[in-house]
């Protein structure tokens, strides 16, 4: 009789089990069946009238029976709750997030950190010196005498003093020659003034220089630094030539030019149709400027270069219009982010 | 440099095509900065027909023609009356075209009638002499096409950008030897065996009385010349190059310039006083009106070519009006010289004037050149101006131009370049560009005569790789000792401002070095402000550049205004440079400054957000912000003595008792100067000083562990007077030493209604926390009792 009614009460059990859909259902449920006044519990206190042997056999199987509810309860709990968390709530996720406002280094500035970093790691120091220079650290130390039709190449601007703005970074290298002795290996960025002003010419710009002296540093040496520099800066692929060119500071003395990245050396606008950009002058530290700072030119050579920070940022970024550093438009910055 | 194609292989046989070529002389040192074409360069000039002609009345010598190009059909007007006929193909410039002689046409009205364009003789589209005939294309020249296509003519100019130390390469015959040495194509020089090099007594007297001025002159006399337009073939090199035709003298002159490098002078010899020419320096204050129409004062510095009387030419550079050759002279003196290439370069600086000729004075010349120059004028006057008396050459050369001998070693030149190159190698390319001896170790070398930059070993070294190929010499990485210096402290604390700054949302932006001394005057400084003590520029390249800034600010403003103007209506930006003050000396003192702006707006207007302006406690808080990563305890005083500030809601900044700045907000009346209708907080720090201070102050940093025990916090609220400070209540509570305290702030303020008028409400919020256990209620409640009621009593407060 009991035995039959247990039967009939697992086959509802596990039947309405199956109906849960929420916590409220599920605490009914818990309530209609294992609660103080619930079935399995008022069957179970039932069984005290039966045979021993019954009321092993039945309570065992009670037992049993609450205990694998008991358990399969707590698991669905757990899940009705993760689905309750599931639930659509509906927020519009199409709407935008939150922004916040990201600084940015101006363009010239990360580039000049990039290029530190770079010659960094070959040893080079970085150095820095005075914007407002004298004829003789701008122009005479560096054998370019005031009669000398180099001095055509810059154009300066002079202060009514008679002191000059730079026309290039190349006097730290006599500000840093005399003050330390050689060997030496060093970079110096910076601002530089030309009187020059156009689309692709700032009175203001920035210079890097580098020099390095040292006993037998050499012509391929410098090949090979700058080659370095090149591939660092625009790529592992990108293909370098060296010419021939005049500074009165260097001898012998180059240019070296990329393989035009817009064409790929195919000639396009950018590159003239030559299919290569000039990137920088350099060469072999003049005798006369060693002269100059009283390194003994027996025993030192060196090698000087000087490149322009704007010319390869613009060639980095497709930038047409050097004004553009200058504006500071704050779209342009944070185009840098 | 122009250097026509065709000029160009007269001297050298050209083995590759002009682009080849230009690529050759690139990669050798001398760059070819574009390959032209003259004749495309002059616009559209290109083939009509003529569909009719018409001879209105009231046109006199004028037809008027109806042409077509093809597509369009346009009239016309020619003098060329009897030439034009219906169905004739001619050439016609087009409007905004160039022709020849160098006119820009454009559409002219006569009367009611209007022409669009000129029809080309062959001397106007530059083929020939003829100026009166009318260009006549053949019968089956397709219609709008370009006359040169047609007729198969073309010329390529390559323009080179040659460097000062090449004087030699300033001509055709130079260019030609360069690729002659490059290549070793077949080089043609000159040849002056049949130069008419004898002649009649020269009749007048030439003495050089400034020897450092003029080291050689030569010159020679031709009587009976006959003055006129030049043969179209020297007017038409000389266009390709880019010079006008003026006569044949003055064009023979150009001509052999142009193919030899040496400039030439002629001189009307009727205009020569006493028939002597002295080359002396110019007495002070020496007048000569000048081709160029100016009449210029010379000083003693500048070298003159004289006659018994008075100046007649400023040596190398220009001749005076007077003295030069016109249609009405008759006898010339034509001079050849070699001048001292600083003295033309420090007089042409000294007046402004760069010509043809002193463009290669002072880029040197061939001292051997100066009689070849002649002899090849004499030749072409010869033929050209048909003189009938020709002087003998008088060459004055008081000393000799001895070439400088350089030795090269074997060493030296693997030791420079890093690599070696064989001696055979070295000394083929070196017999290219002088004469060279094998000596020991090395070379014993003297330059030709036109390689004047050839002084020291290095230029050989250099010679001997540009010709061996820049690109033949491998790259290998220096071998050097490792030694290390520490960086610069400074470039550390600047790049450490600049991320610290970019963390807290800031854009860098560069200004100019050089500002507008207007914009200091709208900044309303004191007369005494040291900012008005500023460096200028002595040659500007406007107003708006012309002195060097003494200050961030007004380059971050117009910065703003910029952007204002063109709608960034929130910025956040920083600078950090040189400002830069004068000194006794003549260097300046540049300290490194920051400057911050903020602008309009602390963010966009979005859905999550209502706009909110920049104030005063945002550029105050950035600035704490800073401060506190760098540890300094910087001292923000109120109120800033800065007069383009509102005086109440500014700081000045102070570190250890020395002020380093200053913050607060731009006035509205300055702002306005600057156009700009938007409020503008802005900071400015000297970081030099700031950076010295941290220096010196620098203390050992050590890392506190994190608490171990729970802290507990107690507010105090109150009404208090309005006008007491926060500041005045956190400094009395750093009086009362209270125990435990871990920090003290006011985390509420309020004002208005319930409170009364000229009071407000305030919670101060008290933080306990001891290191070694746990607080009690109990003994924080006493503690803060005691500490609330002190405030109470204090500041006369009222409970809320
Ligand atoms: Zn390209």
């Amino acid at each position: 009789m009991i035995s039959e009614e247990i039967e009939k009460l697992k086959k509802e059990v596990w039947e309405n089990f199956e109906k849960i859909q929420d916590l409220s259902h599920l605490e009914n449920f818990r309530v209609k069946y294992l609660g103080k006044k619930g079935k399995i519990t008022f069957l179970l206190k039932s069984l005290k009238d039966l045979s021993l042997e019954e009321k092993r056999r039945l309570g065992k199987e009670l037992n049993e029976l609450r205990d694998q509810l008991e358990r399969k309860l707590k698991i669905k709990e757990r899940e009705i709750l993760f689905k309750e968390e599931d639930k659509d709530l509906g927020l519009d996720l199409t709407l935008p997030g939150r922004s916040f406002s990201v600084g940015t280094l101006h363009p010239l500035s990360q580039v000049i950190g990039e290029l530190c970093d770079i010659f960094s790691r070959l040893g080079f120091e970085i150095v820095t010196g005075p914007e407002i220079e004298t004829e003789y650290y701008n122009f005479t130390a560096l054998n370019i005498p005031d009669w000398h039709p180099a001095r055509d190449m810059q154009a300066t601007f002079y202060l009514k003093n008679g002191a000059l703005l730079r026309t290039h970074t190349s006097p730290m290298q006599i500000r840093t020659m005399l003050e330390r002795k050689p060997p030496l290996r060093i970079i110096a960025p910076g601002k530089v003034y030309r009187c020059d002003a156009d689309v692709r010419h700032s009175p203001m710009f920035h210079q890097l220089e580098g020099l390095m002296v040292d006993k037998d540093v050499s012509f391929a040496d410098l090949k090979g630094v700058l080659t370095y520099f090149a591939k660092e800066t625009f790529g592992k692929k990108t293909r370098v030539r060296f010419r021939p060119s005049y500074f009165p500071f260097t001898e012998p003395s180059l240019e070296m030019d990329i393989e035009c990245v817009i064409c790929k050396g195919k000639g396009c606008r950018v590159c003239g149709e030559a299919g290569w950009l000039e990137i920088l002058g350099a060469g072999m530290v003049h005798p006369e400027v060693f002269n100059a700072v009283n390194y003994d030119t027996e025993t030192w050579q060196g090698f000087a270069f000087g490149l322009g920070i704007e010319r390869i940022t613009m060639i980095k970024y497709g930038i047409d219009d050097i004004r553009m550093f200058f504006e500071n438009h704050l779209s342009f910055l944070q185009s840098f982010k | 440099m122009k250097v026509p194609i065709s000029w160009l292989s007269e001297f050298i046989e050209l083995k590759e095509s002009p682009e080849r070529i230009a690529e050759i002389l690139t990669i050798g040192g001398v760059e070819v900065e574009a390959i032209e074409n003259p004749y495309e360069n002059l616009g559209d000039l290109i083939a009509v027909k003529i569909l009719e002609v018409y001879e209105p009345e009231d046109l006199k010598d004028l037809v008027l023609c109806k042409v077509t190009d093809g597509k369009e059909t346009y009239t016309v007007l020619t003098t060329a009356k009897k030439q034009v006929k219906p169905n004739l193909i001619v050439g016609l410039a087009k409007p905004e075209s160039f022709t020849f002689s160098g006119e820009k046409v454009e559409v002219k009205a006569v009367k009611k009638f209007k022409s669009y364009g000129m029809f080309l003789s062959p001397y106007e589209a530059g083929l020939g002499e003829e100026k009166e005939k009318l260009l006549v294309l053949p019968e089956n020249a397709p219609l709008g096409e370009s006359i040169y296509k047609i007729l198969g003519i073309s010329e390529k100019v390559l323009d080179l950008a040659i460097t000062p130390n090449r004087g030699d390469l300033l001509s055709i015959l130079g260019v030609a030897r360069e690729i002659h040495t490059l290549t070793s194509w077949e080089f043609n020089p000159p040849n002056f065996e049949n130069a008419i090099k004898t002649g009649e007594k020269f009749p007048g007297k030439i003495e050089i009385l400034d020897k450092d001025g003029c080291f050689r002159y030569a010159g020679r006399f031709f009587g009976n010349i006959k003055v006129k337009e030049s043969p179209f073939y020297i007017q038409k090199r000389l266009w390709l190059c880019g010079l006008r035709p003026i006569n044949n003298i003055v064009d023979i002159t150009n001509y052999v310039l142009l193919e030899l490098g040496q400039p030439l002078h002629a001189f009307d010899w009727e205009k020569i006083e006493d028939k002597t020419i002295l080359i002396r320096k110019a007495y002070p204050g020496e007048k000569l009106l000048m081709l160029d129409g100016v009449e210029r004062t010379f000083t003693e510095e500048d070298l003159v070519i004289a006659d018994a009387k008075k100046p007649m030419v400023l040596a190398g550079i220009m001749g005076g009006e007077e003295s030069g050759v016109s249609e009405n002279t008759k006898n010339i003196f034509l001079e050849s010289a070699w001048f001292n290439q600083k003295r033309i370069r420090k007089s042409s600086q000294r007046h402004r004037i760069t010509t043809e000729s002193s463009y290669r004075f002072e880029r040197n010349i061939d001292p051997e050149g100066v009689v070849l120059g002649l002899l090849r004028a004499s030749e072409l006057i010869s033929k050209i101006a048909e003189p009938e008396i020709l002087s003998e050459i008088v060459d004055v050369y008081p000393k000799h131009f001895i070439p400088p001998q350089i030795s090269l070693f074997n060493q030296k030149l693997t030791k420079y370049l890093g690599f070696s190159i064989p001696s055979e190698e070295v000394e083929k390319i070196l017999k290219k560009i002088g004469q060279v001896r094998r000596s020991g170790y090395g070379f014993q070398f003297i330059p030709f005569s036109y390689r004047q930059d050839l002084r020291i070993p290095e230029d050989l070294v250099e010679e001997v790789a540009r010709i061996y190929g820049y690109d033949k010499i491998p790259s290998s990485f220096p071998r050097s000792t490792l030694h290390c210096q520490s960086p610069s402290k400074i470039l550390i604390f600047e790049k450490k401002l600049k991320d610290i700054l970019k963390s807290l949302g800031f854009s860098e932006v560069i200004t100019y070095s050089f500002i507008d001394p207007k914009t200091l005057e709208k900044l309303n400084l004191e007369k005494n402000d040291p900012r008005l003590n500023f460096i200028e520029l002595a040659n500007p390249l406007s107003s708006n550049q012309s002195i060097m800034r003494t200050t961030l600010i007004p380059g971050l403003i117009e910065t703003a205004c910029f952007n204002f103007f063109r709608e960034v209506n929130s910025l956040k930006i920083f600078e950090i440079g040189k400002i830069f003050l004068p000194t006794e000396d003549l260097l300046a003192k540049e300290p490194l400054y920051l400057g911050i702006l903020l602008m309009g707006n602390t963010n966009k207007e979005t859905w999550y957000e209502n706009l909110r302006k920049f104030d005063i406690y945002d550029l105050k808080g950035y600035l704490a912000s800073l401060f506190e990563i760098l540890k300094v305890n910087v001292d923000f005083k109120p109120y800033s003595s800065e007069t383009f500030l509102k005086r109440g809601v500014s700081f000045d900044l102070y570190l250890d008792g020395e002020k380093i700045g200053f913050a607060g907000e731009m006035k509205n009346l300055v702002l306005k100067e600057f156009d700009l209708k938007t409020c503008v907080f802005i900071a400015e720090i000297n970081l030099q000083s700031l950076f010295e201070k941290i220096e010196t102050l620098e203390k050992e940093f050590i890392v506190k562990k994190p608490p171990k025990y729970p802290s507990t916090f107690r507010d105090v609220t109150c009404i208090i007077k309005k006008q007491i400070k926060i500041k005045e209540i956190l400094d009395f509570v750093k009086t009362l030493s209270i125990p435990y305290l871990e920090a003290v702030d006011c985390i509420k303020i309020y004002e208005g209604s319930p409170i009364p008028e000229g009071e407000k409400s305030i919670t101060i919020r008290f933080w306990y926390r001891a290191e070694d256990r746990t607080l009690k209620d109990k003994e924080v409640n006493e503690i803060q009792d005691s500490v609330a009621k002190k405030i109470f009593e204090r500041f006369s407060a009222k409970p809320r």
